[in-house]
């Protein structure tokens, strides 16, 4: 009798399975701030169950930064072994992509995926030297730059040079946060060694060589001296907050955080950025599908969405302000001109195309953190 | 006899588990993995790059735990000892209902009250300025090593003063009295009667902060970006920044001996008493 149960059980179990199939929970695990949570839930979403009645996105976030990267990438290296995987889209930085296609725990998806061919971007082809063709389409692109305030600085600093002179005459007026309490701080700093180096294409494209590092202590002595003249603000928030409150005039921001905070009133309206040279770094985030997710087929059918046209303008340029993903002149087409121009005012895409560069590659980049440890730090 | 024993064993079972796969365990693999090598084996490498990297950052977390671990002391003291020995009751009832309040509010949240509250701009000295206390440019910012001094302090000064409070009014009141009747200011009263007294309170609600206080990441992470920081912040950033574990666990066993070493030094009193 209990046996017969069992089968029973069993027999229930197994004709309830494909209902149960039919009806898709699809997890997309994002890296990053707050926003990029709600943006995925209550942007992508939404239009996703609109368009596909059984799924259901459940949007999870891992955290800020290259950490919140380094979370997804542990939890796909701890779920190697299994059948199938439980991430079925991820976003994630620069940094870790490189080492998620190497280690093959990513899904070579974008053949498969219709928007893959409006991609032309460098970084969807190149993340911080290692070769990602084929594997991620960018969410959106993202630019440093420097934050100024009018009504305490008449004319922006040009370049690195110009700025440095400017700090040392009005101290205390230039703030950024180190390396240790953000990225656009980390921005600033690789954007000064590009600056005060001899060879910074070596740097984003490589080859490595760890012998390198030997030619920046100039360039981190510099930095040094420069630093005894700013404030190092609480992080990249830290530095708008003190923009805002008239305690520094002028330091690096990332774009898109700049306006958004413009847009909640969080900063006057008569702010502006320069994007500085030789150059400042940018990162995208891509949208990547795990070797083994679960559900491939509805996650490539989400990536695709999110990175339609439609979306990328409505979405990324328009409601949180950063640089399309795809090739912009197939955002620009879905976008009255205001809308498109506000993004463009005072960084030019001639400016972001001469001076918006990107972050080194992974061994270059560790060094000069290290090195700043090492040479500025102590 | 023996079903017995089986029985405690069962009972035992659960919380024993639940302390060995949440607590020994991460505790025992995070030692482990301070003295392994990037591709295995054993090595002191972490613990020399640890040292090269952060021997500043060490000694400064040390200063400022220490600075504030002394400050609390003599807050919570003087808290304690006004409740106590107050003669305004209604100063006793005030004090008594609000200096309880920053026990409830988490690290993260009162290092963001502060993150704004001690800016150069801020409301503190917004509020001075206004006041006609200080003019514009007069003013500082305390987002720096004093921002972490004063926000650890605010944090932690309640819970030791509960603890010191409680265990000063559990005292024979006849002590107290028959000092007071000698002619002993309450000064007096307080640091040789009161404080004598409830040393071995003081003393585990000082070290409880202190462990506390060494493993705070977010008051340093959001009141100051300067450099020196605390140990927590080098550990948050050599694994977020160079997926090192190496590293960032030798510092974490670093701050596991200062923090014994400061339990020792409390169990050997213990003993001698």
């Amino acid at each position: 009798m209990k046996r017969n149960l069992a089968l029973l059980a069993v027999a229930a179990a197994l004709t309830a399975t494909p209902a149960a199939a039919q009806q898709t929970t699809l997890n997309v695990v994002t890296a990053g701030d707050q926003n990029m949570v709600d943006y995925v839930k209550d942007f992508l979403a939404p239009r996703f169950e609109k368009g596909n009645p059984k799924a259901t996105v459940r949007a999870v976030g891992t955290g800020p930064g290259d950490a919140g990267s380094q979370k997804i990438a542990e939890k796909l290296q701890a779920q190697k072994g299994n059948p199938a995987w439980d991430v079925d889209v991820a976003v994630i930085h620069q940094k870790m992509a490189g080492d998620l296609v190497r280690e093959g725990l990513l899904a070579p998806y974008v053949k498969d995926v219709a928007t893959g061919k409006l991609v032309t971007s460098e970084s969807s082809k190149n993340a911080l030297g290692t070769n990602v063709t084929g594997y991620v389409i960018p969410m959106f692109q993202s630019q440093t730059a420097i934050a100024w305030n009018p009504a305490l600085v008449k004319a922006p600093p040009k370049d690195y040079d110009e700025l440095a002179a400017w700090a040392k005459a009005n101290p205390r007026k230039f703030g950024y946060n180190g390396i240790k309490g953000g990225m656009s701080g980390v921005a600033f700093v690789v954007g000064w060694v590009y600056a005060n180096t001899p060879d910074s294409e070596r740097l984003m494209k490589g080859p490595y060589d760890a012998s390198t590092k030997a030619k920046w202590d100039g360039a981190l002595g510099k930095l040094k001296e420069f630093n005894r003249n700013v404030v190092i603000t609480p992080g990249n928030a830290g530095t708008l907050d003190m923009l805002n409150r008239g305690e520094i005039a002028m330091g690096p921001v990332w774009v898109d955080m700049f306006y958004t905070w413009m847009a909640d009133g969080k900063l006057p309206p008569s702010m502006r950025l320069q994007l500085i040279g030789p150059g400042m770094p940018g990162q995208p985030m891509y949208y990547v599908i795990p070797a083994k997710a679960a559900n491939m087929a509805a996650a490539k059918k989400f990536v695709e969405m999110a990175t339609s046209p439609e979306v990328q303008a409505e979405g990324i340029v328009k409601k949180f302000n950063w640089y399309p993903g795809i090739d912009a002149q197939h955002v620009k087409a879905k976008l009255d001109d205001k809308t498109w121009n506000k993004l463009f005012v005072d960084v030019t895409p001639k400016d972001l195309a001469a001076k918006g560069k990107t972050f080194p590659i992974k061994q270059y980049f560790d060094d000069i953190l290290e090195s700043y440890e090492r040479r500025v730090l102590n | 006899m023996q079903d017995r024993g089986r029985l405690g064993v069962v009972l035992v079972a659960p919380a024993l588990a639940a302390v060995l796969v949440l607590f020994v365990y991460p505790l025992g693999y995070s030692l482990a993995t301070a003295f392994e090598a990037k591709g295995g084996g054993f090595t002191f490498g972490n613990f020399a790059k640890a040292f090269e990297f952060y021997s500043v950052d060490i000694g400064f977390t040390l200063v400022i735990i220490g600075l504030s671990t002394l400050l609390i002391a003599l807050a919570s003291i003087a808290i304690g000892g006004y409740l106590t020995l107050g003669e305004n009751p209604r100063a006793v009832a005030l004090l008594r209902w609000l200096y309880r309040w920053p026990l409830f509010i988490p690290f993260v949240v009162a290092a963001q009250c502060m993150r704004s509250f001690l800016a150069k701009n801020g409301l503190m000295n917004n509020t001075f300025v206004a006041l006609g206390i200080l003019e514009v440019d007069q003013t500082t910012g305390f987002l720096d090593w004093r921002g972490i001094v004063i926000t650890f302090v605010w944090k932690q000064t309640p819970f030791v003063a509960l603890l010191a409070a409680g265990a000063m009014a559990s005292l024979d009141r006849s002590t107290i009295e028959a000092a007071r009747n000698l002619g002993a200011s309450r000064l007096r009263i307080l640091f040789e009667i009161l404080v004598p007294q409830i040393m071995p309170t003081l003393v585990v609600g000082l070290i409880l902060s202190f462990v506390t206080m060494m493993s705070v990441l977010s008051v340093p992470l959001m009141i100051s970006g300067e450099s020196p920081t605390m140990m927590t912040v080098d550990m948050a950033f050599r694994i977020n920044n160079y997926g090192d574990y190496g590293t960032a666990n030798a510092l974490g066993f670093i701050s596991y001996l200062l923090t014994a070493a400061c339990a020792w030094v409390y169990l050997k009193r213990q003993v001698r008493q």
